[in-house]
């Protein structure tokens, strides 16, 4: 066994990912089958698709991916698949209006995955400036949309983003 | 019981068996946004995408166990069937309670076990009527109930001094008047006396006039002041007590969401900028729409078509307000925002000051704190710059009536249709009408600054405390001390439980060891008892009644706790003691120190128990300060006594002296102790070990020792170990 006080990170032919029947998640690492398995983004701001730590539904840790581009292309396409899953995050294509009522703000949204919108309490709280462009959207249930790049909108929605920022 | 989506008719008539539960999805299986039904009878499980068969459809028999896997943002349904997990539906966070409750009946409905009961707990909170979110622990909507605006609030915290108010503003009256009288003497006197040069008493007379009118105006300006500053104080004063009053109020997971820097601010600032909008703001607004409407009347009076000039900048200055105002506004909030990163930033330097200096770090701090310095100068620039242009742009439009009134009325005086008199008070007035007009731009300024701090501060009052006290408490009296934990899970995230399905028995005076690895949900069991938080499923009864149904004060009165992270406030050592007993005696506070072992050490210090700690305890070491805790929390005598590391700064031979002394304390006291140090665990009576969320033994030490695979096992041996090691070494 491998030093278990380090992080051991996977090569492309120890980790084979693949969906079962169900729908789940499941693969061989270091050829041992599992059924079901968990990834989790280790930096899911800074590097969203590196650094994702493959894990057994015991929660313990297999191994970490460096980075999905060096997996052979099917377990890098499940992988993909599974994180989208995993970290419920649409991507803002476009702000169709940011209300305010009272004390909520309503946002309604077009993102990748579809329509959607966001009631927040306020601004300074539900919004996170990671980094760059950025900006992550966190509505009062908990829901989150991701802004990548505020410059990429559209002129609507980037003067409506103007306006409140 | 609580009500779900009814399912609909084409999907009803596929149905077989009693139909259990129903609930739609807001994902599909590919994770976009769209709508699947799922039903669940005594017989199967369907889902349906569209019209037509079922696209998934599972026997109830064909199922071992069923999770609800919450993810970020979202979470799965999973079923486990003996061919492998499967994936039943998808959702986001808003509908993790439903699929929660959805896991559990069909783990039940597997296992053939007693089905669980749905409640209105387990039901996503959206407001009936708007379908908006609702806040967390009401069921009133924002949207729907509260129409008062900001600003007719904060003039409810002007009620209380009406009558001064009132005073104040019948003097603004009276002074707006009398102001109105100099140029009208001015007049008389140029064409009634000084052009018909006729030097009679009505000179001396109407000199006296301008003389009384001045003194009056003074008088009445300072009374005016006067008032205005007082009420401004109290009403300050008010504000900022029922902002610190609703922090105290709010629950811990508020402030875990937060920097905590962030209030200090707010309490004084956001006050600040409501009274002046109240005291200044509301006294200009009045006394000026006053002021115009006189003077205008006046003006009217003395040559109406003339007076009509003086209207002409009125609808550039209007209008240039309206189009000004919105990016004011934004402007304004962005210097907020930056005050408050900086705020914030030097709150946390400071508090962990410490840190800073052991890792050298003073360097990086202030370069955070000079780009968040920058960020509020460049800020400034642009808000008070944006002032700085409006301003005289503002006297400058106002300033172009005076030219027109100059040109037409000087013409008619050459022309002998005006008196001199009449052009000058005309001129006069406009003056004053102009004054205040050039004032909306101050005023945009307060209106606007008070808007967002009320906002701001009416956000604090609004938020429901997660853990409200129910509406009318059971009286709780003296307790017994049986404590009780029936199916208690808890997350601090929604998402993400912490504990899960703690279910535990504990008689009135018995002590129990709290044991497990770090972060196996130690503190949180007894955050949860303390009602810090309230639980997400289960229930917590102190001899027998739940702890939600108890007034949070009554509860406290009960326990007591020294928890992880000693906190002692700037004050003296009896001070701290006396904390939850000020009305306590020196003698009680030296008994509970004796108790805790701190008598000693407190009177070896040269100011005894009249020492300052300083902030945070910082003057006391470790272990003195987790003893200074321990002292304060056996003063009030609590039935129920909650250690959690309470000894671990201490050495051994402290510590088996608190023991014993707390030994003879705990007598008739529930106590849960929780220590990494095993040792320090060995009077409990029972031992509840913790791994991850959920009680995996319980039992005497020497029950658990013999259990050899064990977690506890594990945990005295490593101990044992290590204290071999250290042996050896020494
Ligand atoms: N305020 C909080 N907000 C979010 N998560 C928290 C909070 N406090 C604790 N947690 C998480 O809850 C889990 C249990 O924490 P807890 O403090 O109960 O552990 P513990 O058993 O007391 O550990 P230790 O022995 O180190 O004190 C940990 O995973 C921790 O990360
Ligand atoms: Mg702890």
């Amino acid at each position: 066994m491998a030093d278990r006080y380090d992080i051991r990170l996977l090569k492309p032919d120890d980790v084979y990912l693949s969906r079962g029947e169900g729908g789940v998640l499941q693969g061989v690492v270091d050829g041992k089958p599992y059924d079901e398995l968990i990834v989790h983004r280790t930096f899911p701001f800074r590097h969203p698709s590196a650094y994702i730590s493959i894990r057994t539904t015991k929660d313990e840790e297999l191994g970490i991916v460096r980075d999905i581009r060096e997996l052979h292309s099917e377990s890098a396409a499940e992988l993909r698949k599974e994180l989208q899953f995993r970290y419920f995050i649409p991507q803002v294509i476009r702000i169709d209006s940011i209300q305010r009522k009272s004390d909520l703000w309503l946002w309604k949204l077009q993102t990748d995955l579809g329509p959607t919108r966001l009631a927040m309490r306020n601004l300074h709280e539900h919004i996170q400036y990671p980094g760059g462009n950025r900006a992550i959207l966190i509505d009062i249930n908990g829901k989150r949309c991701e802004i990548s790049d505020w410059r990429t909108l559209d002129s609507h929605s980037r003067r409506l983003l103007e306006e409140v920022l | 019981m609580a009500t779900l989506d009814p399912l609909p008719e084409q999907y009803q008539k596929q149905l077989q068996g009693k139909l259990l539960f129903t609930a739609k999805t807001d994902l599909l299986p590919n994770g976009h946004f769209g709508v699947q039904w799922i039903a669940i009878t005594e017989e199967d499980i369907m889902v349906w995408h569209q019209e037509g068969p079922p696209t998934l459809r599972l026997k109830i028999t064909q199922l071992k166990e069923a999770r609800a896997v919450g993810a970020i943002g979202g979470g799965t349904l999973i079923v486990d069937t003996h061919e492998g997990p499967v994936v039943v539906g998808r959702y986001t966070a808003a509908l993790t309670p439903v699929f929660n409750f959805a896991a559990k009946l069909l783990g039940a409905l597997a296992k053939r076990e007693e089905l669980p009961v749905l409640s209105e707990r387990d039901l996503p909170r959206n407001c009936p009527t708007c379908g908006n979110p609702l806040g967390e622990g009401t069921q009133i909507c924002h949207l729907c109930a509260k129409k008062s605006t900001a600003a007719l609030r904060m003039l409810r915290y002007a009620k209380p001094y009406r009558l001064q108010l009132v005073s104040a503003a019948l003097l603004l009256i009276l002074t707006t008047l009398v102001e109105l009288v100099p140029p009208y003497l001015t007049k008389v006197i140029i064409d009634d006396v000084l052009q018909t040069k006729d030097m009679g008493p009505t000179l001396m007379l109407l000199i006296v006039g301008l003389g009384v009118t001045m003194l009056a105006m003074t008088a009445m300006q300072t009374v005016r002041g006067y008032i205005g500053m007082w009420v401004g104080s109290k009403l300050m004063r008010d504000i900022r007590k029922e902002i610190f009053g609703s922090l105290m109020r709010l629950s811990l997971a508020y402030f875990d969401r937060r920097q905590t820097s962030q209030f200090i601010s707010r309490v004084n600032q956001d006050a600040e900028e409501m009274r002046q909008f109240m005291t200044d703001g509301v006294v200009f607004v009045c006394g000026h729409t006053l002021r115009i409407a006189a003077i205008f009347i006046i003006m009217c009076g003395l040559d109406w078509r003339l007076s009509l000039f003086a209207l002409l900048p009125v609808p550039i200055i209007v209008a240039f307000s309206l189009t000004i105002w919105p990016r004011i506004g934004r402007l304004m909030y962005q210097q907020w925002r930056a005050i408050f990163r900086v705020n914030i930033l030097v709150g946390e330097s400071l508090q962990g000051i410490r840190v800073v200096k052991a890792f050298g770090r003073e360097r990086e701090e202030m370069t955070r704190y000079e780009e968040a310095n920058a960020d509020v100068m460049k800020k400034n620039i642009k808000t008070e710059g944006l002032w700085q242009i409006i301003h005289p742009l503002f006297s400058l439009i106002a300033g172009l009536g005076t030219l027109l009134i100059w040109y037409n009325g000087g013409s008619k005086v050459l022309h002998d249709e005006m008196q001199l008199g009449v052009l000058l008070a005309l001129v006069a007035y406009l003056g004053m009408l102009f004054g205040p007009l050039q004032w909306v731009s101050q005023m945009i300024n307060w209106v606007g600054n008070a808007m967002t701090a009320a906002h701001r501060v009416f956000e604090i009052m609004d938020t429901p405390s997660e853990v409200p006290d129910v509406d009318e408490p059971l009286p709780l009296g003296v307790v017994k001390g049986e404590v009780m934990f029936e199916d208690v899970t808890y997350g601090y995230e929604k998402h993400h439980p912490v504990l899960k399905g703690i279910h535990l028995q504990v008689k009135a005076g018995e002590m129990i060891g709290l044991v497990g690895h770090s972060g196996a949900g130690k503190s949180t069991f007894i955050n949860l008892l303390c009602r810090f938080y309230d639980t997400d499923e289960g229930i917590i009864r102190i001899d027998g009644v739940p702890i939600r149904s108890i007034s949070q004060s009554d509860l406290r009165k009960q326990i007591g706790v020294v928890l992880q992270e000693t906190f002692l406030f700037d004050g003296t050592i009896a001070d701290n003691i006396a904390y939850s007993k000020p009305d306590a005696t020196p003698e009680e506070i030296m008994r509970a120190a004796k108790i805790a072992n701190a008598h000693d050490f407190i009177v070896r210090l040269a100011d005894g128990y009249d020492t300052r700690v300083g902030e945070r305890g910082h003057k006391l070491s470790g272990g003195e300060k987790q003893r200074v805790a321990i002292a304060r929390a056996i003063i009030h005598d609590p039935r129920i006594l909650i250690l959690d590391e309470a000894t671990a700064s201490v050495d051994t031979e402290t510590e088996r002296q608190i023991q014993e002394a707390i030994a003879r304390l705990v007598q008739g006291r529930t106590t849960f102790a929780i220590a990494h140090r095993l040792s320090t665990l060995r009077n409990a009576d029972r031992l509840v070990v913790l791994d991850r969320g959920k009680i995996v033994e319980v039992g005497t030490h020497e029950e658990l020792l013999v259990q050899e695979d064990g977690l506890y096992r594990k945990l005295v041996d490593a101990q044992k170990e290590l204290a071999q090691m250290k042996g050896a070494e020494g």
